[in-house]
């Protein structure tokens, strides 16, 4: 084992423009937010974002001219209403979005976890979804050898980054996610490269008293970058709950002319304070 | 009936009819009106489902609604978590019952479009997304649709994009699983062997006319078609209860 411990500057500098990159949690609950706001600070482009139901975190890196595809299940904010800066870009045509489904994109990360070439799965046949997928190479009928039932094959995601944002982990990349696992522990094996941000450090000592609560290990992670309050505006199970009243302020600030106020406010001034 | 019942309510309650007692039954992404009638449920008539919330807990004891339907103060006293991904394993083994699906449009045969409305490539308004529709709308025992604004602008005659499959687009195998489409108005099922789009209750206030005037394509009337059951009292305190901020109202206005 060794310190992978570094800087937010240093860990963002893994995402090559136009990389394939997914976030751990779902909707407004522990996205890598802090992270997310490095890689609009560090001016990122063609971004090609996945995930099954992110929120925030993607109409942020979207409005900020970060990103060139998307592929989600769905993208919104929840009973708050549409991804402003998503839905705005998508009917311009300024981003391609392909839409997928929450199984597909599971199963998908699933199989690259797994070193796989493709996962078989149910359901998806009859839907319109499923003729984009033929087109874009992501999905394919089947006939499973055995039963001869008529599946889907799901091609596998391998991110080239994977951003989990836990709640603690030691210098070397052991790694405790608390409450709600969400797809984290797959995204992690499933991509190149993986960074974890977290509310706190831990020494290696606690991690050894209870191997258990060791959600990731060290060989699978490249860089740990201690971010306490890196999930805001997004909840963080243990830490903090979702500032709902923030988000009603982004939803505000991206459906008029505000956002680029937003980003001064909330992304670039951070990395100047 | 004496006072007048708000309609989030009707609705919740008629979501939570459709859970039976034993059922395993999971909520997604916002869902407000299911996370309520799931709750309703398991405290009348259901008390032994097996509840699985979108933010992973199994059987919360739920006391309070937040706006994100993944908000993990969901998940108060559950007795484990359980990932969407080990639930889209379970619905896969034909052993999820029970679910629920939005739609911006929905057609007679049960198509719901929850992608984009005008054309997929140069969509004229681009939609959030059917999240786990697709996968779950045919494999599911029972789906139930809820559409908080019934009208024909989203009850048409045919959907611009099938993002959930209705019955003309599934196998003979998943023709018999249930598609239940509760909404402001009614509920409406598929019991028929056309397996087309029927109007089984209406609403208090509202008639079997004034559903078929707000939907875009020929409906027709159950025969044994009723006025939609009321919850009592208590049931309207529990809603109440666990939704003071009236989260429930949000997709409505």
């Amino acid at each position: 084992m060794k310190s992978i411990l570094t800087g937010l500057q240093e860990a963002a500098g893994l995402v090559d423009n136009g990389a394939l990159v997914t976030f751990g949690g779902a909707t407004f609950s522990r996205a890598p937010m802090e992270f997310v706001r490095e890689l609009v600070r560090q001016g990122k482009k063609n971004l090609n974002l996945i995930d099954r139901e992110p929120a925030i975190d993607f109409d942020l890196l979207i409005g900020a001219g970060c990103v060139a595809k998307v592929r989600t299940g769905m993208l919104g904010f929840e009973v708050f209403g549409m991804a402003p800066n998503f839905r705005r870009k998508s009917e311009k045509g300024e981003i391609v979005t392909k839409e997928g489904a929450c199984q597909p994109i599971i199963a998908g990360f699933r199989a690259a976890a797994m070193g796989l070439p493709s996962l078989p799965i149910k359901g998806m046949l009859g839907s319109d979804l499923l003729t984009i997928s033929e087109v874009i190479g992501s999905q394919k009928q089947i006939e499973d050898p055995f039963t001869g039932e008529t599946m889907i094959a799901v091609k596998a995601i391998e991110p080239d980054v994977a951003v989990i944002h836990a709640q603690k982990a030691d210098e070397y990349g052991n790694v405790r996610i608390e409450g709600p696992y969400y797809e984290d522990v797959i995204k992690a094996k499933a991509a190149k490269k993986v960074v974890v941000t977290v509310e706190e450090l831990i020494p290696n000592s606690e991690i050894r008293k209870k191997p258990e609560a060791t959600t990731i290990p060290h060989f699978i992670v490249d860089a740990v970058v201690e971010t306490p309050k890196g999930a805001y505006p997004c909840s963080c199970f243990n830490y903090y709950d979702v500032d709902y009243e923030h988000i009603q302020e982004y939803l505000k600030a991206a459906a008029t002319d505000q956002f680029e106020q937003y980003l001064d406010q909330y992304v670039y001034r951070r990395a100047t304070a | 009936m004496s006072a007048k019942i708000e309609t989030p309510d009707l609705m919740i309650n008629a979501m939570a009819t459709e859970i039976d007692n034993y059922a395993t039954v999971l909520h997604g992404v916002s869902s407000p009106l299911p996370i309520l009638a799931m709750s309703v449920a398991r405290q009348t008539h259901a008390p032994d489902m097996a509840y699985i919330s979108g933010a992973e807990g199994v059987d919360p004891e739920l006391d309070r609604i937040y706006p994100s339907s993944f908000d993990y103060r969901h998940n108060r006293n559950a007795v484990a978590y359980f990932g969407l991904h080990e639930a889209f394993d379970l619905a896969q083994r034909g052993e999820l019952s029970t679910m629920f699906l939005g739609a911006a449009q929905i057609d007679r045969h049960g198509n719901t479009n929850l992608s984009v409305i005008g054309d997929i490539d140069r969509p004229k308004v681009q939609l959030p997304g059917g999240a786990a529709s697709a996968f779950l709308m045919p494999i599911t025992p029972k789906v139930v649709i809820w559409v908080t604004r019934h009208s024909n602008r989203v009850f048409v005659e045919e959907v611009d994009f099938v993002t959930g499959q209705g019955y003309n687009h599934r196998s003979e195998e998943y023709k018999k699983n249930e598609i239940v489409v509760i909404s402001n108005l009614g509920v409406m099922n598929f019991k028929n062997p056309d397996r087309v789009m029927q109007i089984q209750y209406y609403h208090p206030g509202h008639t079997v006319d004034e559903i078929k005037e707000n939907t875009g394509f020929d409906l027709k009337a159950a025969p044994d078609v009723a006025e939609t059951p009321v919850p009592g009292q208590d049931i309207i305190e529990l809603i109440n209860h666990i939704d003071p901020d009236g989260v429930r109202h949000s997709e409505f206005r």
